[in-house]
């Protein structure tokens, strides 16, 4: 393997819950959650006007319309958006409010098509993983999850993630893919995360016209690393 | 102007019986037509009821109205508008899939939703990728060949016409295909992104040969419809009508010769008379229950919906749903292993651009005994937008700061994917779960397990990705396992113990009652569905135009 990739979790990056972020610039164009992206002089939304108005309408929304929390009780909000921070590493301001869009999506009962047997329908699934993320976090004496360190918080989703939480009778492991499910579909919607890696964004009526391996349409941008990774491998020596 | 005279002008290539691309409008992408569509009566009996309007309900409509056939046609989901309904964003398009609720278990369940279901007019092809390959001649016989699974009641030759005619209707755009039977296409191969060539040249330096297409979308001029834009949101519903969907290459002419499309029709029931006949269907619109006569009754719902309905659809006569005396509704569903590899390249890649079906090697497709296991897999390219690179990231286990990072790298990430012939189990079933939908009807429910071969077959498919990707100079891999597809459950058969339908499509025990969707198919091959799908309707409508199986039941002529 080569050292150039020495910014990537399997070659030395960061760990799920490393900070400071590994040699990232600060976006100097438009907006990326938490101030900082590979891409920092690409604003995808300076493009706006070469999307269908269709298209225009439901992706600005999501910029313009944060919606209330009309699903989840105050508690639970609490619990799970701390939740959504720590397993994205949102970890300051500016925010994308995944919460909030989860919470419409459920409170609209979008489902997705399909729900584990054995497994309760979305919706209970979140407030039980609620539930259960203050019940550990208790047990680690934490008043409950929002409120306990950071670094409780990060031991518990993590154990999380590996299904290593008891489910009282639910299957961790799936309930694990239900909210990771949506929590993704949230983030990566939003133009905000676009900006953050680069993606281009609809492209209706307009197009993509280079598609060349190291090609650029005219208004995207190239990447910028403040940190050559070939020499931060060798200063961590983590390769 | 007439559109015969249109299509002399405009120097496209026409395919014969088929003028849908010609009748649509070259500025607004909506179906023309809606307006001026044939309407029936309920209490009429029409010719033939189809419930569902995806590949297969579509394409067996088109033809039989051209025939002079009355048909209507249920459809659950809305008929669209592109250039309203449709958005070229990838959240954005959670509508097109079926998110109705459903139950699935067993040992490997199978996530539903999108990727494997469709709801509206021109079905899940509104949002397939795009690939048409062909299914090869051993798929047909494979319990003959490798002593595994069951040969199909009829063979490559039955189909391979009505594959010819279909690729031209899509029109499928793709190098000479050497695999299989070898075959041409009408229209070219497109153009490929710079990381299809990179995995093209990494394939060559272990002797593993990748072709250019097959894919549904026009290379040139192809009636009113326009040239691809490479935006690479296909799986999106596209936007452009580049891509072939039935709602395109069908549904124009199906209108234009007197088919009435009914959406938001969500079928309930098909009802038996005395003599044991499918007499119509009942079904629901906006919460209303209504009745459609009809002498043929055509379930094309595809591989869950079809044995929902016939399972749903119980009476004194049929106490455990039609066609199901011997219990074999819903049996046999498949997936196909679709696991998913990315490689890390130095430059950008930027998988986002270009149609995310590009390229495609069936050089494994058949079986060798030496790689351990029966039949084999196919290779493909996949394209994810963030939101499915995400859960690929997430499926390595990454979340946090690194999946973060990784998703920040996106750009120099180029993805492939396997299909993987999984084996038709019995036990792999669909069947009625407890649960109820907003129409009083019971939900499906899909159980599915992977056997041995299937496992080994994925292993070695997922190898296979890797060793490209490393020889194409790949810096870091990602694997995601997932699976795509779906076919089988209302299985095809040459006697009535074995099957659910006989080679005509026809259930054995309700005489006018047909199945035309991709439940019917025995095995999968690697091959993406959609084409066998049309092409299996294509060739019923024919031998019921010909009447060389009444649609009354009675056989006029013996089939071979």
């Amino acid at each position: 393997m080569s050292e150039s990739v020495g910014h990537l979790p399997h070659h030395g990056g960061p760990a799920p819950h490393e900070d400071p972020r590994p040699g990232l610039p600060r976006q100097r164009r438009g907006t990326t959650p938490q101030g900082f992206g590979r891409y920092p002089d690409f604003d995808v939304l300076e493009q706006v006007g070469h999307w269908d108005e269709v298209t225009r309408r439901v992706v600005m929304a999501r910029i313009d319309v944060v919606p209330p929390i009309r699903f989840f009780d105050e508690s639970e909000a609490a619990t799970l958006g701390a939740f959504c921070d720590t397993v994205l590493a949102q970890d300051r301001e500016p925010r994308i409010p995944v919460l909030a869009m989860v919470d419409k999506k459920l409170h609209a009962h979008e489902g997705d098509g399909y729900r584990h047997a054995g497994m309760p329908d979305d919706g209970e699934v979140w407030r039980r993983v609620a539930r259960l993320l203050d019940a550990e976090a208790r047990s680690l004496r934490a008043d409950d999850f929002a409120s306990a360190s950071q670094g409780i918080r990060d031991t518990l989703v993590g154990r999380f993630a590996e299904g290593e939480l008891d489910g009282d009778g639910m299957s961790v492991e799936k309930a694990w893919s239900v909210v990771m499910r949506m929590v993704l579909s949230a983030f990566y919607s939003h133009p905000w995360a676009w900006n953050e890696i680069g993606f281009g964004g609809p492209a209706y009526p307009r197009g993509y016209a280079r598609l060349g391996a190291g090609e650029r349409e005219h208004w995207e941008r190239p990447p910028e690393f403040e940190v050559d990774p070939v020499k931060d491998v060798k200063e961590r020596g983590v390769e | 102007m007439s559109t015969r005279s249109a299509t002399l002008l405009r120097g496209a290539r026409r395919p014969p019986d088929n003028d849908s691309a010609f009748l649509l409008d070259r500025h607004r992408r909506a179906v023309p037509g809606r307006e001026t569509m044939a309407r029936h009566r309920e209490d009429e009996e029409v010719d033939m009821l189809i419930v569902g309007c995806g590949a297969g309900g579509a394409t067996l409509a088109q033809r039989l109205a051209r025939r002079g056939w009355r048909i209507v046609v249920l459809e659950a989901g809305p008929f669209w508008d592109p250039d309203e309904d449709w958005v070229s964003d990838e959240a954005g398009s959670h509508d097109l899939f079926w998110n109705e609720p459903r139950v699935i278990g067993g040992t490997d369940p199978v996530e539903l939703g999108k990727n494997n279901s469709g709801r509206g007019v021109g079905g899940s092809m509104v949002h397939f990728a795009g690939f048409v390959p062909r299914f090869h001649p051993s798929d047909f016989e494979v319990r003959t060949r490798d002593g595994v699974a069951a040969d199909w009641p009829i063979s490559y030759a039955d189909l391979k016409p009505h594959y010819e005619l279909v690729e031209r209707e899509l029109p499928a755009a793709g190098e000479h295909w050497p695999w299989g039977n070898p075959h041409g296409y009408p229209h070219s191969p497109h153009p490929v992104a710079g990381g299809a060539l990179r995995a093209m040249d990494g394939a060559r330096k272990l002797g593993i040969e990748f072709k250019v297409g097959p894919v549904a979308i026009a290379n040139g001029s192809f009636g009113n419809r326009p040239h691809c834009i490479y935006r690479g949101l296909c799986l999106q519903g596209c936007k452009v009508n580049a891509k072939g969907s039935p709602l395109v290459t069908h549904v124009p002419d199906a209108l234009a010769h007197g088919v009435e499309v009914r959406d938001g029709a969500m079928a309930t029931r098909i009802e038996i008379d005395e003599a044991g006949r499918a007499s119509g269907v009942t079904y629901v619109v906006d919460g209303l229950g209504h009745h459609q006569r009809a002498a043929t009754v055509v379930v094309a719902g595809y591989s869950i919906e079809t044995p929902r309905l016939l399972l749903h659809s119980t009476s004194p006569r049929f106490p455990d749903g039609l066609a199901n005396g011997n219990d074999l509704v819903g049996r046999g569903v498949m997936v196909q292993g679709a696991p998913q590899v990315a490689g890390r390249f130095p430059e950008e890649m930027r998988m986002y651009k270009a149609p995310p079906p590009e390229i495609c090697s069936e050089q494994f497709y058949e079986t060798d005994r030496a790689r351990g296991f029966a039949r084999g897999f196919a290779l493909q390219t996949v394209g994810p937008l963030p939101i499915a690179w995400a859960e690929h990231v997430l499926a390595d286990g990454h979340w946090g700061q690194a999946l973060r990072e990784y998703m920040r790298d996106y750009n120099h990430w180029y993805t492939l994917g396997a299909l993987s012939e999984l084996l038709p189990l019995s036990e792999n079933r669909v069947t009625l779960a407890d649960g109820k939908d907003v129409n009083g009807m019971p939900v499906a429910r899909m159980d599915y397990g992977q056997c041995d071969n299937d496992r080994a077959n994925i292993a070695f498919a997922k190898q296979t990705l890797h060793d490209i990707l490393e020889a194409a100079g790949a810096q870091d891999v990602l694997t995601i396992d997932r699976y795509a597809h779906l076919v089988g459950g209302c299985a095809m058969s040459g006697s009535q113990e074995t099957g659910v339908v006989d080679s005509d499509h026809r259930t054995w025990e309700v005489p006018n009652l047909f199945v035309a969707d991709g439940s019917v198919m025995p095995t999968q091959g690697s091959a993406n569905p959609a084409l066998t799908i049309m092409a299996l309707a294509s060739r019923l409508a024919e031998r019921l135009g010909d009447k060389r199986v009444g649609a009354d039941g009675r056989r006029r002529v013996a089939v071979a």
